[in-house]
């Protein structure tokens, strides 16, 4: 049986992306795993933009502007991902450890 | 575009309900229920263990991935330059201007990891 | 001169720091700091003198950078709130040396003893460029783009302090929550995107006007943007990583992130709004939410603020208290508009918000200032440190009691102007009694908790060990006399600020 593939299945995919990586970085307590989670999401918005663009056309060329965002996305991504893990690493030199239970020198 | 995204509303919720549901399983039937300290401890012939079990990477190992990756992911804005550069920079220079000041910034930011001492690997 | 030139000035600035630090042999690492004032100091002055272009058609670059009339002075009036705080921001870093200094690396042998302190001087010029360009950004693309640049400077500088174990944790805080609602922004424009088929704001509020609009997905994209740009305003429920982060990151930063980091989740919060409140049957929802966040924020960071006895942790309660200020003027939209006049500016949202955030930056920075010069003297931020202020530095004493007079809003103040332009916006545009009853109970509420520091100042004896004076470099003083200067001008004669606007 043959279905042809629309929007809608692709932001079905990409809606279980996103809802994976938020429940990760919310149930899980490893620094490094929550921060793969939240790439996670950031895949699943790209996902979701390509099919919007893909699917938004105009005389047959998708809409560019989608994927110009997406080309942003993932090297502010990079940036992000070089960042968060220069701080973890700092963190876990100093702590000795990645687990968000163990950040908790501050309350009030 | 007018189309009815109701229904993938609702397949979102499903979706936050299936990926909470399975990282709650793999914590309840996970290994965690089957572990204790003595298990987790190496193994070195009735000797006490000393030390770590994993050797520590060197942070310039850090330094030049997390370099490498920075720089590397820069040229995802050159390939639809390249596409596009053809037909745009004979009527508009300021496109090849433009990319021109964009590879210096990155040439800066080189230059400052170079004299900072950020790519020797021995020091 | 066109206007996007002030932008590039400031990212070759950074640039030539970066290469200064690098390069040239410097005995005193401060020396780049002073250089970026000045520069900085020009870029302000060449604020008043700058050009639009006549046509903006055809050209790409303008699909990014916004050049609409009735946007222009606002626009630049962020600017101006950008690059001002930035100044004063880098003559507190400099000021803050030491404390830096003894919480960066030790420098091995040989290397400069102030290595690792041109880098603080640095970003926030990089910031600072980011935040300009964020005034302007009228295409999601490019306000993403902005906003993330200064998001991530901002990472680097809260976790600045690595041998700090506060300054640290903060980082790691701002980090995993910072990138959280990046995934939420992002998620929310492409659902944006993919209900309107453009980036560009203009025609994103063409869109939603329209009555073929998807209404439940668009909410959803709003209610996704509303989390990331509530997180970044720090707007109840979202606000918990406030406190913890502006406790931990070093004090110059904090206040950095107190001022500028909330005037441009302002803007973009704004500009996007803007475009739901088009219509007739978004605007009612979309406001309806505001109504809510507002309420929530008032209540929240006025009353959570009371039992505070940290004073950075206190100020950050206060930031949460004024952001909820903030919301009630966004929360109360001009409702109606005459024969498509202009609207005075006091009676339109971002008129009233403008000038708030105008105010909050004079006060907010003068507090931090003064909080640099105690904290460079004890390791203590708590209240009881500040405890009989006025034995040990009247100066300081008198400029702290000007900046919390100010932000209770008393009146001569610049604050009074602030708090009083948004209850009467709220009540000229028909705002919910519960709203504006959380306004009067968060104003009451902030009198008890900024006059507890005024008196615990004046009325307590100095704690032990932390008794002696506190002396004051000329530069800070400098700042801090023309800062008092402004709060009383502006609490007397608000239209200075207004006349900037235009």
């Amino acid at each position: 049986m043959e279905t042809e593939l629309t929007l809608n299945h692709f932001l079905f995919v990409s809606g279980l992306l996103f809802a994976i990586g938020l429940a990760g970085v919310l149930l899980r307590r490893n620094l490094i795993v929550i921060f793969m989670c939240l790439e996670l999401m950031l895949s699943a918005a790209n996902l979701s933009l390509v099919a919007f663009s893909r699917f938004n056309t105009t005389d047959g060329v998708p809409n560019y502007d989608g994927q110009v965002l997406l080309f942003f996305i993932i090297t502010v991504a990079a940036a992000e991902v070089a960042v968060g893990l220069a701080i973890i690493v700092a963190l876990f030199r100093s702590r000795e450890t990645t687990d968000v239970s163990d950040v908790t020198s501050m309350k009030g | 575009m007018s189309q009815d995204y109701t229904p993938v509303l609702i397949q979102i919720v499903i979706a936050s309900g299936f990926a909470v549901a399975t990282l709650i399983a793999s914590v309840m039937l996970g290994k965690r229920a089957m572990r204790n300290t003595v298990k987790d401890s190496a193994y070195e012939c009735g000797m006490n263990p000393t030390g770590e079990g994993q050797a520590r990477f060197s942070v310039k190992f850090y330094l030049v991935a997390m370099l490498f990756v920075l720089f590397d992911i820069e040229v995802v804005f050159l390939y639809p330059w390249a596409v596009v550069f053809r037909e745009n920079v004979a009527n508009a220079p300021v496109y090849f201007w433009g990319m021109l000041g964009f590879v210096f910034v990155l040439f800066i930011a080189y230059l400052y990891a170079l004299k900072k001492g950020a790519l020797e690997w021995k020091s | 001169m066109p206007v996007y030139y002030l932008e590039i000035i400031v990212v070759v600035l950074g640039l030539v720091m970066l290469m200064a630090d690098a390069f040239v042999k410097l005995e005193d690492k401060r020396n780049i700091a002073w250089f970026a004032v000045l520069v900085l100091s020009v870029v302000f002055l060449l604020l008043f003198k700058v050009s639009w272009p006549e046509s903006t058609e055809g050209s790409p670059f303008w699909k990014f950078y916004d050049a609409e009339k009735g946007s222009r002075g606002f626009s630049l009036f962020f600017k101006g709130i950008a690059v001002l705080t930035t100044i004063i921001v880098l003559i507190m870093s400099a000021e803050f040396r030491g404390v830096l200094l003894k919480y960066t690396a030790k420098p091995e042998d040989g290397a400069h003893p102030q290595s690792g302190l041109s880098e603080f001087f640095t970003l926030p010029v990089f910031a600072c460029a980011g935040l300009m360009w964020m005034a302007s950004a009228n295409n999601l693309a490019s306000i993403f783009v902005s906003l993330e640049a200064v998001t991530i400077t901002f990472y680097i500088l809260v976790a600045y302090m690595r041998r700090n174990v506060g300054s640290l944790e903060a980082g790691v805080k701002y980090l995993i929550l910072g990138a959280l609602s990046t995934g939420f922004l992002v998620y929310g424009f492409t659902w944006l995107f993919g209900v309107t088929g453009t980036m560009d704001l203009a025609g994103i509020k063409e869109q939603l006007a329209l009555d073929s609009v998807n209404v439940t997905a668009a909410l959803f994209a709003f209610a996704l943007i509303i989390v990331a740009l509530g997180f970044k305003v720090g707007a109840a429920p979202f606000q918990n990583w406030i406190p913890d982060v502006y406790q931990g990151a070093p004090t110059p930063i904090t206040a950095f992130l107190s001022v500028a980091s909330k005037a441009a989740g302002f803007i973009v919060l704004l500009r996007i709004s803007g475009c739901f409140f088009g219509s007739g049957d978004l605007s009612e929802k979309v406001g309806a939410v505001f109504v809510v966040l507002a309420i929530l924020t008032l209540l929240f960071g006025n009353l959570a603020a009371l039992p505070q006895t940290n004073f950075k942790r206190l100020l950050a309660y206060s930031s949460i208290a004024h952001a909820g200020f903030l919301l009630m003027a966004l929360a109360s939209p001009i409702t109606l508009v005459a024969d498509g006049k202009e609207p005075p500016l006091l009676d339109t949202s971002i008129g009233v918000i403008a000038f708030y955030l105008g105010a909050y930056l004079l006060m907010t920075l003068l507090a931090f200032l003064v909080m640099t010069a105690v904290r460079n003297q004890q390791e203590d931020d708590s209240l009881e440190g500040y405890a009989g202020l006025a034995k040990r530095s009247p100066f300081l004493a008198f400029s702290l009691l000007v900046s919390m007079a100010s932000l209770a809003g008393v009146p001569l103040t610049a604050g009074f102007f602030g708090k009083f332009f948004v209850f009467k916006l709220a009540i000229q545009n028909g705002a919910c009694g519960w709203l504006i009853a959380a306004g009067v109970i968060g104003a009451a509420a902030g009198f008890y908790y900024y006059f507890k520091v005024i008196a615990s100042m004046f009325w307590n004896a100095p704690a032990e060990g932390n008794d002696g004076p506190i002396p004051v470099s000329m530069p800070a003083k400098v700042v801090m006399v023309l800062l008092i200067i402004a709060i009383f001008a502006v609490g007397i004669v608000p239209n200075l600020i207004l006349g900037l606007i235009k």
